[in-house]
């Protein structure tokens, strides 16, 4: 286990620097959720506009787990920490992409009434 | 970062002595916890994808009945200034500025999380007359346990609120107290974290 730090900055730099942290990630934070509901409102094409949202989803997601979770890949806190949260990522990927790939590919499969889906899984004949 | 961090979170600093080093395990011992409840929410998160097409909703009223998206905007700020609130409890703790600026800054976190609530209960009930019950479709089912659940997580963050400033009142600001107001400014925050996804793609995606 690794000492405190002796020569660290005096509690008020310190304090200081911490709310801007917590600052930068609200007004960040603010800024992607406005962004994300203006691109609902705007003009902009469908698929831009679902790109659009979670691209904001998705920096806003590291913005909080940065700035209000302080999580950091910097290799300053312990190793287990780090393979907690990147093992249960992976496993989420693995079980929630799954999910949804296998799902939508039945629904298609299972829900096609037209001749050419049809076609396209029936057995071959003998 | 001008110190050693222990645990992910803001960490309460070699100033706190033992405090510090007793928050390294039971933090991560919460995290371990946070992983598993993301687990949870991501799988919801996925079946209420799969249900997201005319199949799943069966039928049943759909996105553009049942959804206000000001409402939604609503209970996004109330938990997003909410979230960042904690920031309050966190430092006031780290830097002892006293135990009447951590209750005021719990207070306030508890107060924002109320506020969210009552508009997510409200929108409920709207849904609910408008038949947009959990049984009226798969859709809806996921729906409701997925946003549900979130709901009632931030009901548990509210209690447990109440909890730590009823025991800073009892106990004072000791070494166990700090490491709890630790563990709820992670589970706060994670929250937050949790909402984003929610306002993203349970609401935004599907209204286009």
């Amino acid at each position: 286990m690794t000492k405190p730090n002796t020569g660290e900055l005096d509690a008020e730099d310190g304090a200081r620097e911490e709310i801007r942290r917590y600052a930068v990630g609200f007004f960040a934070s603010l800024l992607l959720t406005g962004g994300a509901f203006a691109a609902v409102l705007s003009a902009l094409p469908t698929s831009w506009k679902v790109v659009l949202v979670c691209m904001a989803a998705l920096l806003q997601i590291v913005t909080h787990l940065r700035n209000f979770l302080h999580l950091s890949f910097s290799g300053q806190q312990s190793r287990e920490d780090l393979l907690l949260v990147l093992f249960s990522v992976c496993l989420l990927a693995i079980m929630a992409g799954g999910t949804w790939y296998i799902m939508s590919d039945l629904g298609g499969r299972m829900h096609q009434s037209d001749e050419t889906g049809m076609a396209a899984h029936a057995m071959p004949d003998p | 970062m001008s110190e050693t961090n222990l645990y992910p979170g803001l960490n309460l600093g070699g100033g706190h002595g033992e405090a510090h080093e007793q928050a390294e395990s039971t933090v991560f011992g919460f995290w371990v916890f946070l992983m598993s409840d993301l687990i949870i929410f991501g799988i919801l998160f996925a079946s209420y994808a799969s249900y997201l097409d005319p199949i799943g909703m069966a039928g049943g009223p759909g996105p553009q009945d049942l959804f206000d998206m000001k409402s939604v905007a609503i209970q996004t700020a109330f938990l997003l200034v909410g979230g960042t609130a904690y920031a309050g409890v966190s430092l006031a703790v780290k830097y002892e500025t006293g135990r009447a600026k951590v209750i005021g800054w719990l207070l306030v976190c508890a107060t924002l999380g109320t506020g969210f609530l009552f508009f997510e209960v409200k929108d409920f009930i709207d849904q609910a007359g408008k038949g947009g019950l959990p049984q009226a479709s798969g859709w809806l089912s996921s729906y409701w346990a997925l946003v549900g659940l979130h709901g009632i997580h931030v009901l548990s963050g509210i209690i447990w609120i109440g909890a730590m400033a009823a025991q800073i009142l009892r106990r004072g600001l000791d070494d166990v107290v700090k490491v709890r107001l630790s563990m709820l400014g992670v589970f706060w925050h994670f929250l937050d974290l949790i909402w984003v996804g929610i306002f993203s793609f349970v609401f935004l995606v599907p209204l286009l």
